[in-house]
C-alpha cells in the first residue's frame, strides 16, 4: 500500500525489531567474513597458479592426455610460427614463450633427484623469473649450460649459485644424454613440490641435450584473469581454423589441485551459507510469528476496514523485507569492518606443502558482499512467508475478539 | 465532507435487508444460537439503536451487517446485493466502499498518526495524495481534531481517539456507519460530542447509522430502537 506503514510497524516493538536486525545482521556478518575470507584464499591460488602456468598453453592434445608415444607431441617450428602469427593479433594478449618440459635426474655428489625441466626463453615476457628469484640471478639470453633450481632442491642436494650439477635424460630419439649445468640461481615458490621438482634451463640449450627443434607447448599470457575464457575460446576456433591438431587449455583447467581448493572453498561456503540460512530462518520464524501474533486485532482492524487477505499479506512481506535489507546491510557494514580489522592486523599463516607463510585477509568488495547480503534477505524473507500467510489469512471476527 | 455535503434527498429508500438471519456456533459439542431468523431492514438516513443484554446477540448482529461474518442461515442485501454470493475480496472491497465501523476500544493503529488513521481507508481506496490530505484535513476539523493531527493514539484521550475513529469511519463517505457501543469507554460529555456528531452527519450525509449500545444516553438519538434478546430483534417505540 505505501512503504513506510511497514516501516512504521517495525519501530513499535524497537527492542524485537533490533534483535530481528542483529540476527540477520550476525549470519550475514559471518557469511560475509568467511566468504572473503575463502575468495581471497581463491584469489591467492588464482595467481599463484597463472604464475605458474600462465593463462593458457596450448599443445598437442597428446600431450594434455599423456597418449604421445615419445616425444610425438612436440610443434616443429613452421607450426610454432603459425600459431605465433594467430595470437599476435589478439588484443588482450601480454606474452607469449614457447616452453618445452622434460623428466630428468639430477645429480650432485652422491645426492640425485627426479626433476622435471622446464626449458623456455630467457627473459620471455611471459614466465618471468625475476620476482622469484632468491639467490644468484634469473636466467638469460646469452646463457647455455645455466640452470635455475628451486630453494628446496638446493637446500636437499647441498648446492648453490656457482655450483655445477649433471643432469641425465633421454633424446627425443630415445638416447641418453648427460650434461653439467651451472646453477645461477635459485628461486623461491609457494609450493615445495614444486621448488623441489622443477628446474629452469634457456630453451635453445633444451633442445640441443633432447636432439630437436621443437617445443611441446606456447604459454600465453592475458592482460586479466578474467578473460581467460573467452580468449581461450577465440584461441581455439582460429586453431581449428587454421587447421592446426593443437587444443588451448586453461590455467584451471591445468591444475587439478586450483580446481581441488576451488570445490572446497564452494563446498565449506555452501554448508556455512546453510548453516546461517537454517539460524537465521528459524529464529525469525519465531520472533516473526511471536510479534504477527500481538497484532492479532490490529489485523482484525484493517481487514474490517476492507483491506483484503492480499494486502495484509504484502503489507506483512513488507515489514520482513525492510527487516531483511535493515539486516543484512548492518551484517555487509559488520562483516566489512571485522575484514578490514582483520586485514589491518596481518595473520600469517604457511600452508601444509608450502614454504612461505602468506598473509591472511579478506576480500571486501562488491562481489563478495552480494552473496551474504542475497542469503540474509532470502532467508528472512523465507521464514517471513508461512506467519505472514497464517495472519493474513485470519477470520476477522476472531481476530477483532483478540484482547 | 463539507464538500459532498447534501441534505439527505434519498431518506427512506431501502439500503440494507436482512432475511431470516441466523448464526449458530459450536461450543463444546453443543450448538449455541447466536442469532435466530431474524428480519431486518434499513433506509437511507435511519439512525437505529440496538440494546439488548450481554451474550444476546447484538455484535454478532453488528458482524453480520457489516459483512466480516458470514451468516449460518438467512441472508444480508446491502443496496440489493446478497453478501452470500459476495468473495471474501468482493467483501473487503463492500466494506472499504460503503461500510464505516467504530468500535467500542477504538482499534486504532498504534504507529499510525491521528491524521494518518483517518487517512487510512482512502489508501485502501488508492485515492491520490493531495485529495487524501485535504479530505483528512477537512474530516479532522469536522470532528474538532484539527490541531491532534500528528498525535499518536496514545497521546489521545479516550474522547480524541473516539472520535479519530468516527473520522476513520467517515472519511470514505460511507453509505451505513455500524458502531458497537462507541460511548462505552467515554465520559458523558465525551460521548454527548461523539453522539452530536453522529447525529449531524446522519442528518447532513443521510448516511444509516445502527448503532449497538448499552447507554441510555444513546437513545434520544434513536429514530427507531431495537432491542435483541435471545438472538431476537424487537423494534421498539421511539419516545
Amino acid at each position: 500500500m505505501t512503504w513506510w506503514i511497514p516501516l512504521r510497524s517495525l519501530v513499535r516493538n524497537r527492542r524485537r525489531t533490533a534483535l530481528s536486525i542483529a540476527i540477520v545482521a550476525l549470519g550475514t556478518a559471518i557469511s560475509f567474513f568467511v566468504y572473503g575470507f575463502l575468495e581471497d584464499s581463491r584469489l591467492q591460488i588464482q595467481a599463484s597458479t597463472v604464475s605458474e602456468y600462465g593463462n593458457l598453453q596450448i599443445a598437442s592434445p597428446d600431450l594434455w592426455e599423456n597418449t604421445a608415444d615419445g616425444y610425438e607431441y612436440l610443434i616443429e617450428p613452421a607450426a610454432q610460427a603459425q600459431v605465433r602469427t594467430l595470437l599476435e593479433a589478439h588484443d588482450g594478449l601480454t606474452g607469449i614463450t614457447e616452453q618445452l618440459q622434460f623428466p630428468g635426474l639430477l645429480a650432485s655428489g652422491n645426492e640425485t633427484q627426479v626433476v622435471r625441466i622446464t626449458a623456455q626463453v630467457p627473459e620471455n615476457d611471459t614466465l618471468t623469473s625475476d620476482g622469484f628469484v632468491v639467490d644468484g640471478r634469473s636466467l638469460q639470453a646469452t646463457d647455455v649450460a645455466a640452470v635455475l633450481v628451486g630453494r628446496s632442491l638446493a637446500a636437499r642436494l647441498g648446492v648453490g649459485v656457482g655450483d655445477v650439477v649433471t643432469l641425465t635424460l633421454t633424446t627425443v630419439d630415445g638416447a641418453y644424454n648427460a650434461t653439467p649445468l651451472q646453477i645461477v640461481g635459485v628461486y623461491r615458490f609457494t609450493s615445495e613440490q614444486v621448488e623441489l621438482q622443477r628446474l629452469f634451463m634457456p630453451l635453445s640449450f633444451a633442445q640441443r641435450l633432447l636432439n630437436t627443434s621443437g617445443v611441446d607447448r606456447l604459454v600465453v599470457n592475458l592482460s586479466s584473469i578474467a578473460a581467460t575464457d573467452r580468449e581461450a575460446a577465440a584461441v581455439q576456433r582460429q586453431l581449428d581454423q587454421a587447421g592446426l591438431p593443437l587444443e588451448a587449455r586453461t590455467w584451471y583447467e591445468l591444475s587439478p589441485i586450483y580446481q581441488q581448493l576451488s570445490g572446497y572453498f564452494d563446498i565449506l561456503f555452501g554448508f556455512l551459507t546453510l548453516a546461517v540460512f537454517i539460524l537465521v530462518f528459524f529464529i525469525i520464524l519465531q520472533v516473526l510469528t511471536l510479534a504477527f501474533l500481538e497484532r492479532t486485532r490490529e489485523i482484525g482492524t484493517v481487514r474490517a476496514l476492507g483491506t483484503t487477505r492480499g494486502e495484509v499479506f504484502r503489507q506483512l512481506i513488507a515489514e520482513s523485507a525492510w527487516l531483511a535489507v535493515l539486516g543484512s546491510l548492518a551484517g555487509i557494514l559488520i562483516g566489512g569492518l571485522l575484514g578490514a580489522g582483520f586485514n589491518a592486523i596481518g595473520i600469517e599463516w604457511q600452508p601444509p606443502g608450502t614454504v612461505e607463510a602468506s598473509v591472511l585477509s579478506v576480500q571486501i568488495n562488491g562481489l563478495t558482499m552480494l552473496p551474504p547480503f542475497l542469503v540474509g534477505v532470502a532467508a528472512t524473507l523465507l521464514s517471513s512467508i508461512f506467519p505472514s500467510v497464517q495472519t493474513s489469512r485470519l477470520r476477522v471476527v476472531d481476530a477483532l475478539r483478540v484482547e | 465532507m463539507n464538500e459532498g455535503r447534501q441534505f439527505c434527498h434519498e431518506r427512506g429508500r431501502p439500503f440494507l435487508e436482512a432475511r431470516a438471519l441466523g448464526k449458530t456456533y459450536q461450543v463444546g459439542g453443543a450448538t449455541v444460537h447466536a442469532l435466530r431468523d431474524v428480519d431486518f431492514t434499513a433506509a437511507q438516513g435511519d439512525f437505529i439503536v440496538i440494546n439488548g443484554p450481554s451474550g444476546s446477540g447484538k455484535t454478532t448482529f453488528l458482524n453480520l451487517i457489516s459483512a466480516i461474518d458470514r451468516p449460518s442461515h438467512g441472508e444480508v442485501r446491502i443496496q440489493g446485493v446478497s453478501t452470500n454470493e459476495l468473495s471474501e475480496r468482493q467483501l473487503a472491497g463492500l466494506r472499504k466502499e460503503k461500510i464505516g465501523l467504530i468500535f467500542q476500544t477504538f482499534n486504532l493503529i498504534p504507529v499510525l498518526s491521528a491524521a494518518e488513521n483517518v487517512e487510512y481507508p482512502l489508501l485502501l481506496q488508492r485515492l491520490p495524495k493531495a485529495e487524501r490530505v485535504s479530505r483528512v484535513e477537512a474530516m479532522l476539523q469536522e470532528v474538532g481534531l484539527g490541531d491532534m493531527a500528528r498525535r499518536r493514539p496514545n497521546e489521545l484521550s479516550g474522547g480524541q481517539r473516539q472520535r479519530i475513529a468516527v473520522a476513520r469511519a467517515l472519511i470514505t463517505q460511507p453509505k451505513l456507519v455500524l458502531a458497537d457501543e462507541p460511548t462505552a469507554n467515554l465520559d458523558s460529555e465525551t460521548g454527548g460530542q461523539v453522539m452530536e456528531l453522529m447525529r449531524r452527519l446522519n442528518e447532513e450525509h443521510c448516511v444509516v447509522f445502527i448503532v449497538v449500545t448499552h447507554d441510555p444516553a444513546v437513545t434520544p438519538y434513536a429514530q427507531r430502537k431495537i432491542r435483541i434478546h435471545d438472538g431476537q430483534l424487537t423494534e421498539g417505540v421511539v419516545a
